[in-house]
């Protein structure tokens, strides 16, 4: 009776309708047609197409724009190559894996190659997922494809600069059906184990932040440091261009937030504007810090306190109050400034991007709030810290083991790092013959 | 000039040759001898000439650059930039981009 009573809660946490299925539904199925919601459609396909444009060219823009000049294509290319692999893995694979029931530990095969996502006009039917049953399927799995992808780029940040690009294929595919799709399931699927024991996240704080800053700070140790780092300068070939990623991730994460409401309500209102309060106290506590502590306010530490808040309202944005959100934006800021300085010191790992300083730390710190200001009134759901740190742990764990044991496999087949001549050229000349015009 | 900025050249240079002359060299030799690197300007220069490889020349061009003993005179614009990061203190100076970007 407890864990119905769970599963019944998360179903209403996620934000969808039992109306058109008269029962909570538990797996994905063919309705009529006419039972969809024509504005929860129209807003899930616009989330989705916000949330690839964080990606393409979003976070394109806010890596490529961090590194050096002879790296800077090679960045880029990595993202949109990690795009199309794993957007056809999700379709093969990653979707079947995560969003259907199968087991607390992994979906069923119901879903492989899309399968079964029909759209019967003669009959007037059209397939839905049990987690969104307002909306087509196609359009679901789609929304939750530019999830897969985003995740799996975020890990580019942490290895740029010296691995080899096929590498770096083998490593983001592997990892997207290995890693991500499983821990979706986990806790975004009804039956999941963490869904079933009541951990919250609305958006991906523990999913895709986490995740990926845990595997990215796991690729830094075993890639080990970039050549000269720790003795040279790294000079980022272009701060502007970051500065437009980062305003590409704010808009973008409308999508990914509002959008995870999968409906076109109040409580999606209610995310946007979390989302917005959040990302603004992010960047001012940054801002705040770095002018304190460094004695000036930089470009880069705004873009990156942004981003901060915007990572650590994900886990929230459906659970808790704008005046909540002002909290978890500030917090996140300082925290995440210190993960990406004082805390990589201490780490001792060359994460050239900082991806476990600003998504680890950012993720462990809106994933852990959540359990704090989760609000009932507006959620039906009360938060617990201690449930937020099992699914913290649990998540930490099995990214860093699964990415450890990837890696080797990588190694393995291709080899992880590219020479030493190659490093100093470039990875623009030597890994795709291509360079920056002067 | 940092030393792995001119490596970089001598690597462009060095892949430039293998591929267009079949010639091999070396690349950390020549990014920290002077007389070799010299002498593969010469060579490059040379190639370029004679089979048109125009790019050769432009890299052979760029390598030389590397061997001038003294550095260009400041710009204006390098001058006011070296004007404005003197008003930091000298360990944020140094420590910039170093061990991190943030």
């Amino acid at each position: 009776m407890h864990r119905i009573g769970r599963k019944w809660l998360l179903a209403c946490a996620l934000g969808f309708s039992v109306a058109a299925w008269g029962q909570t539904p538990t797996h994905p199925g063919l309705v009529a047609q006419d039972s969809l919601n024509g504005a929860d459609t129209a807003w899930m396909m616009t989330s989705t197409a916000l949330v690839l444009l964080m990606t393409l060219p979003g976070i394109a823009l806010f890596y490529g724009g961090m590194v050096r000049r002879k790296n800077v294509l090679n960045t880029m290319a990595s993202i949109v190559a990690v795009a199309a692999l794993v957007s056809l893995l999700w379709f093969a694979v990653g979707y079947s894996i995560a969003f259907t029931p199968g087991s607390p530990w992994l979906g069923d095969g119901s879903r492989l190659w899309f399968s079964g996502l029909n759209y019967l006009k003669e009959a007037g039917k059209v397939a839905v997922s049990h987690v969104a049953p307002n909306v087509p399927e196609s359009v679901y799995a789609m929304f939750q494809l530019t999830f897969a992808i985003i995740t799996a780029a975020l890990i580019v940040g942490a290895l740029v600069e010296r691995m080899r690009f096929s590498a770096m294929l083998w490593f983001t595919g592997m990892w997207s059906i290995v890693v991500y799709a499983p821990v979706a399931h986990w806790v975004w699927e009804p039956g999941g184990w963490l869904a079933t024991m009541g951990v919250l996240d609305f958006a991906g704080g523990a999913v895709v932040h986490i995740n990926a800053g845990v595997s990215g700070l796991v690729c830094a140790y075993v890639l080990g440091p970039r050549k000269g780092y720790g003795k040279e300068p790294f000079k980022p070939y272009n701060l502007g261009f970051t500065m437009a990623g980062a305003g590409l991730l704010w808009v973008g994460w409308f999508g990914f937030n509002a959008g995870s409401a999968v409906a076109a309500d109040g409580r999606a209102g209610l995310a946007m504007a979390v989302t917005h309060i959040a990302a603004s106290a992010g960047a001012i506590a940054w801002m705040l810090g770095e002018w304190i502590v460094r004695k000036r306010p930089s470009l880069l530490g705004l873009s990156s306190g942004l981003v901060a808040g915007l990572v650590a309202i994900t886990p929230a944005a459906g659970f808790v109050t704008p005046a909540s959100a002002l909290m978890i934006g500030a917090v996140a800021g300082l925290a995440c400034y210190w993960g990406a300085t004082e805390l990589k010191r201490l780490l001792n790992a060359d994460d050239s991007l900082d991806v476990f300083g600003v998504h680890g730390i950012g993720g462990i710190v809106g994933a852990l709030m959540t359990g704090l200001l989760a609000n009932r009134t507006i959620s039906g759901v009360q938060g617990d810290v201690g449930i937020q740190l099992l699914g913290v742990v649990a998540v930490l764990l099995y990214s860093a083991t699964m990415s450890i044991l990837l890696l080797w496999v990588t190694k393995v087949i291709v080899g992880l790092r590219v020479d030493d001549a190659s490093e100093d050229a470039g990875l623009d000349i030597s890994q795709h013959r291509e360079q920056m015009g002067t | 000039m940092l030393p792995s900025e001119k490596i970089a050249i001598a690597a462009h240079l060095h892949v430039l040759l293998r591929r267009k002359t079949g010639r091999v060299t070396d690349t950390e030799w020549m990014a920290s001898n002077a007389d070799y690197a010299a002498e593969i300007v010469r060579f490059a220069r040379a190639s370029a000439e004679k089979d048109g490889h125009t790019d050769l020349g432009e890299w052979a061009a760029k390598l030389e650059a590397t061997l001038a003993p003294t550095p260009p005179a400041a710009t204006i614009a390098e001058k006011f930039v070296g004007m404005a990061t003197a008003a930091l203190p000298n360990d944020a100076n140094q420590l910039r981009y170093i061990r991190g970007i943030r």
